[in-house]
């Protein structure tokens, strides 16, 4: 299994349980692993009834298993104080406040949010050295699957800007003839060199999601689910990303033949209809069906967790990247 | 006033004029010109990092955002050229001397 081990799908499917018990997984199988909640509404705490933060935590009777929480918001209000200090130290007092103007509208946009979650995911995947597998539990499908997408956008999109800033520097430097002083130099030019840096991180990141990270999504037996993931699929396929398999959690549990109250006959009729789904999911997809959990009666923590990983039947071992 | 002194002197205001000549002719409006473009380009760079300052929403301006430290002069520049711009027309109309 390549490094990166990504969880998505639809809204309340179970992917942090799933890939809670993957990474528990992991660690038990003796590789330093690291589960990284990307949902907003994060419920990694919950699972290991345990406060998580931005910053990664080892989990408590588990070992060589950490867990982190990222935090948006923190990360946007991280990003504009930095502006704001090299603005202090930039720019003559009389134009601070325009050029603070647009600085606080471009923190207010709805890309903010997004940019800031991109960048934390950039940082984590960068900075994992220290370990051998990092499992993201990603935000419901939409939104996930559109921040996948970001690098090779963005990176055209600095690309283009980055064209432009050195087309008008260039004609700067050739409109002073006759020994005149330049009004930009292409040396030192502290414009390119930012945009440099970002188009290089969009890179780096497009390359580490298309060579190193593999995809799981998580479907439930029912219509919706299987719907989405379809989608889903589609547009992972279309960003060339490595969707490895489907994991079908919160299936029925079968009642015993013997039995025949209104329950039995109830789970017998759901058994059916799910049996059903189970055959499209493996018939009509391409993606191999890698698990098949059954509900549990409670909350998925501590032993169950045990349990559950048990039932997951993706590759741990590490593939050396090619 | 000798006959090499007087020589002199033309050739100094010869050379007075003909660098004026050369100056008005060739390099001022080379220069002019090549810079006229250079703002353009530039607008266009400011354009496209800073929508959101004419209402288009843009989904990178969190990054563009950066880069407006080092965009003092240029940003103040594009505004201002961007008030009293009356129409593309006028603006490429004054590159040309006619």
């Amino acid at each position: 299994m390549r490094k990166f081990v990504f969880f998505g799908g639809k809204g309340g499917v179970g992917k942090t349980t799933v890939s809670s018990a993957y990474a528990y997984k992991c660690a038990n199988a003796g590789l330093r692993t690291l589960v990284v909640s990307t949902d907003p509404a994060h419920s990694t705490s919950d699972v290991f009834d345990q406060q998580f933060d931005d910053t990664p935590k080892p989990v408590d009777g588990v070992s060589g298993l950490d867990a982190m929480e990222l935090d948006p918001e923190e990360e946007v209000s991280r990003h504009l104080q930095g502006i704001k200090r090299s603005l202090s130290t930039q720019v003559s007092p009389a134009m601070v406040n325009e050029i603070d103007r647009q600085v606080e509208m471009a923190h207010q946009t709805p890309g903010a949010y997004e940019a800031a979650l991109f960048d934390r995911f950039v940082d984590v995947m960068r900075d994992s050295d220290e370990y051998d597998r990092v499992v993201f539990d990603t935000s419901p499908t939409g939104g996930t699957l559109r921040l996948l997408s970001l690098p090779e956008f963005l990176e055209g999109w600095a690309e283009r800007l980055l064209a432009k800033r050195k087309q008008s520097v260039r004609l700067f430097e050739r409109a002073a003839i006759g020994g005149r002083e330049p009004r930009r130099i292409r040396e030192g030019d502290p414009v390119i060199a930012q945009l440099e840096e970002r188009r290089d991180r969009f890179a780096l990141a497009g390359k580490l999601l298309r060579e190193e990270a593999a995809f799981f999504l998580v479907v439930n037996p029912d219509e919706l689910s299987i719907r989405e993931t379809r989608r889903a699929i589609g547009s992972l396929d279309d960003a060339t990303l490595d969707v490895r398999g489907l994991i079908v959690n919160k299936l029925t549990p079968e009642p015993d033949d013997d039995e025949n109250g209104r329950g039995a006959r109830f789970l017998r009729d759901r058994v059916r209809t799910e049996r059903e789904r189970l055959k499209t999911l493996r018939e009509e997809f391409d993606k191999p069906v890698v698990a098949e959990i059954v509900t549990r009666i409670a909350e998925v923590k501590g032993d169950l967790l045990a349990d559950v990983a048990a039932e997951i039947d993706v590759e741990v071992r590490v593939e050396p990247v090619e | 006033m000798t006959l090499a002194e007087r020589i002199a002197a033309f050739r100094d205001l010869a050379e007075e004029w003909l660098r004026g000549l050369y100056h008005g002719m060739i390099s001022h409006p080379a220069y002019e010109k090549i810079e006229n473009e250079a703002e353009d380009i530039e607008d266009a760079f400011m354009l496209a990092c800073f929508p959101d300052a004419f209402g288009i929403p843009s989904p990178v301006s969190y990054y563009t955002a950066e880069l407006l430290p080092y965009l003092e002069d240029e940003f103040e520049a594009w505004e201002r050229r961007m008030w009293d711009r009356g129409s593309l027309l006028e603006r490429k109309g004054q590159q040309y001397h006619f």
